[in-house]
């Protein structure tokens, strides 16, 4: 006789009274491919924990952006975010689609120029370029985004030591209706400010003021803010171009549109309550076109989304290591990914789903990554499958940030693979070893031994 | 040995309602028949190998769930508090 297959014994508290506020309990379908590549079996050839990058999903992501601001404005540009995933595939992906580099720092910058990208299409962002990284800036005539007041002394500085004449924006911070405002980077445009370093750059005569950029947060769920925030820089812009007969080239409205995770606390998920880029799209091309900017001085139109480009193409997938109940019961599960890999965990509720059918039954479940740290928690509270030692999970939209903030602590970084557009696998980056870490490290003579 | 408090009532759809307290539990069919062999009398050794019988599940994994399912019981008081293996 065939034996049966076993499920884990469970029980479960049945709550009558109040409905859950999610309403019906919902199962968590298990996730075993992606672009019909088998997840156990690339953990089985590239190890667990794994990151696995969709490049096609990169690609239909990219393309349906281009497309929601392309069809609704004749000048349309995409810089990719560095910071977000600088992985080089992954800037190649974008690159290849078109969209030129926006970077942060002057690693990032190098890192872009290493790739391929030509120095005029690189948009230097950012609070910190040192004089080496702006004269080169100049030197390649890239975009230089000035933050302060010492950054446009600096550059002008420079500009005396060169015929070349620096490419320059300001960044503008502004009021746009949402909290928190973000008023630590640029100029602030309500008390003047941003006027005034638009009047400096036009007074040095050295400078080429090309542009004007604002970023005005992350994750923002509301379109209005975008739409606030163009209506100010093409204000600006018709202010230059009334005082100086001046027409500027580009308007930057930076990036910061919601990806579909979801915030931890929110009432709903995220695949509800994130806008689509039509919406930001509308809300950007309806504030420039309605403006009073001429229409035949109609600037390029640069974006800078990270974010909601990259989040779903990356998935983190892994091994459950062990179960155990918790002091008031709970189940508390452990599984190879930390948040030291998934840093995105301290604010978003990931969908984190089984790779195998393994139970109809869901528990409530805190999920432990395997740091041997008190806040390694990558879901607080979950109706989870019963997944036991050794089943496999994987993370959804996991592409944003990660690659870039992830810690080697405790554990190493794992492999890294991108599968092309027929399913191929192909490793980016390889996991980290001990030689790694100890390869950047230097101890002297007198500490090399010891006698225990 | 775990013993099921008298006064639970357990339904042979693996609804379970504890009077003492008001609560109800719901009992996936792996749970039900073990509920219902500790309740018939029988300890680990006698559940497991009634359940081995019937399932594909070698000793040490339901040894482990055995326990971590008879805990689960425990605190949610529906074992007697003396009867402890």
């Amino acid at each position: 006789m065939t034996k049966l297959t076993f499920e884990r014994p469970i029980i479960q508290r049945i709550n009558a009274g109040l409905p859950s506020k999610y309403g019906m309990a919902h199962k968590l379908e298990p996730v075993s491919h992606i672009d019909g590549v088998s997840i156990k079996s690339l953990l089985e050839s590239y190890g667990s924990p794994l990151v696995i990058i969709s490049e096609s999903t990169i690609r239909k992501t990219y393309k349906t952006a281009h497309r929601a601001f392309s069809s609704r404005y004749p000048k349309v540009q995409f810089a990719w975010s560095y910071k977000t995933n600088y992985l080089n595939a992954v800037c190649n992906v974008f690159h290849q689609e078109g969209a030129w580099a926006e970077v942060v720092s002057g690693f990032e910058y190098e890192k872009a120029i290493a790739n391929g990208v030509p120095g005029d299409l690189i948009v230097f962002n950012g609070p910190d370029k040192s004089r080496e990284d702006l004269s080169k800036a100049i030197k390649n005539g890239s975009l230089i985004h000035i933050d302060h007041f010492d950054e446009l002394y600096e550059i002008i500085s420079l500009s005396k030591e060169s015929v070349l004449r620096p490419k320059v924006a300001i960044r503008v911070n502004m009021n746009t209706g949402i909290y928190p405002q973000w008023d630590r980077f640029g100029f602030n445009y309500e008390n003047g400010e941003a006027w005034d370093a638009l009047n400096r750059i036009m007074a040095s005569k050295q400078l080429d003021l090309v542009g004007l950029h604002t970023h005005i947060g992350t994750y923002i769920m509301t379109t209005e803010a975008y739409k606030v925030a163009a209506t100010k820089l093409a204000d600006l812009a018709v202010r230059i171009e009334k005082k100086f007969g001046q027409a500027l080239q580009y308007l930057d409205l930076g990036g910061g549109f919601a990806s579909k995770n979801t915030l931890r606390g929110a009432y709903y998920p995220g695949t509800d309550t994130a806008p689509s880029f039509d919406d930001f799209a509308e809300a950007i091309t309806s504030a420039l076109m309605s403006s009073e900017i001429k229409p035949d001085h109609l600037p390029l139109l640069i974006l800078e989304t990270g974010r909601a480009m990259i989040d779903d193409a990356g998935y983190l997938a892994g091994t459950v290591i062990a179960n155990k109940r918790l002091a008031d019961g709970r189940r508390a599960t452990i599984i190879d990914a930390g948040v030291n890999l998934l840093f995105t965990a301290f604010w978003y509720e990931h969908d984190i789903r089984p790779v195998e059918p393994v139970s109809e039954q869901s528990e409530d479940t805190t999920i432990y990554g395997p740091l041997c740290m008190n806040i390694d928690v990558i879901r607080g509270n979950i109706m989870f499958p019963l997944l036991k030692k050794g089943d496999h999970y994987v993370i959804r939209r996991v592409g944003a940030y990660n690659n870039t903030q992830w810690l080697q602590f405790i554990n190493m970084r794992p492999n890294v693979v991108v599968l092309d557009g027929k399913g191929k696998p192909h490793l980016i980056r390889k996991a980290e070893t001990l030689e790694t870490i100890n390869s950047q490290e230097i101890t002297p003579d007198h500490l090399a031994k010891f006698d225990l | 040995m775990t013993r099921i408090k008298k006064n639970i009532a357990i339904s042979d759809s693996g609804f379970v309602f504890d009077p003492g307290t008001g609560d109800s539990y719901s009992l996936n069919p792996t749970g039900l028949e073990i509920v219902q062999l500790i309740k018939s009398g029988k300890d680990f050794q006698q559940v497991l190998a009634e359940m081995s019988i019937k399932y594909e599940v070698d000793p040490e994994s339901f040894e482990r769930y055995y326990y971590d399912f008879t805990t689960t019981l425990k605190q949610l008081r529906l074992t007697e508090s003396d009867g402890e293996d």
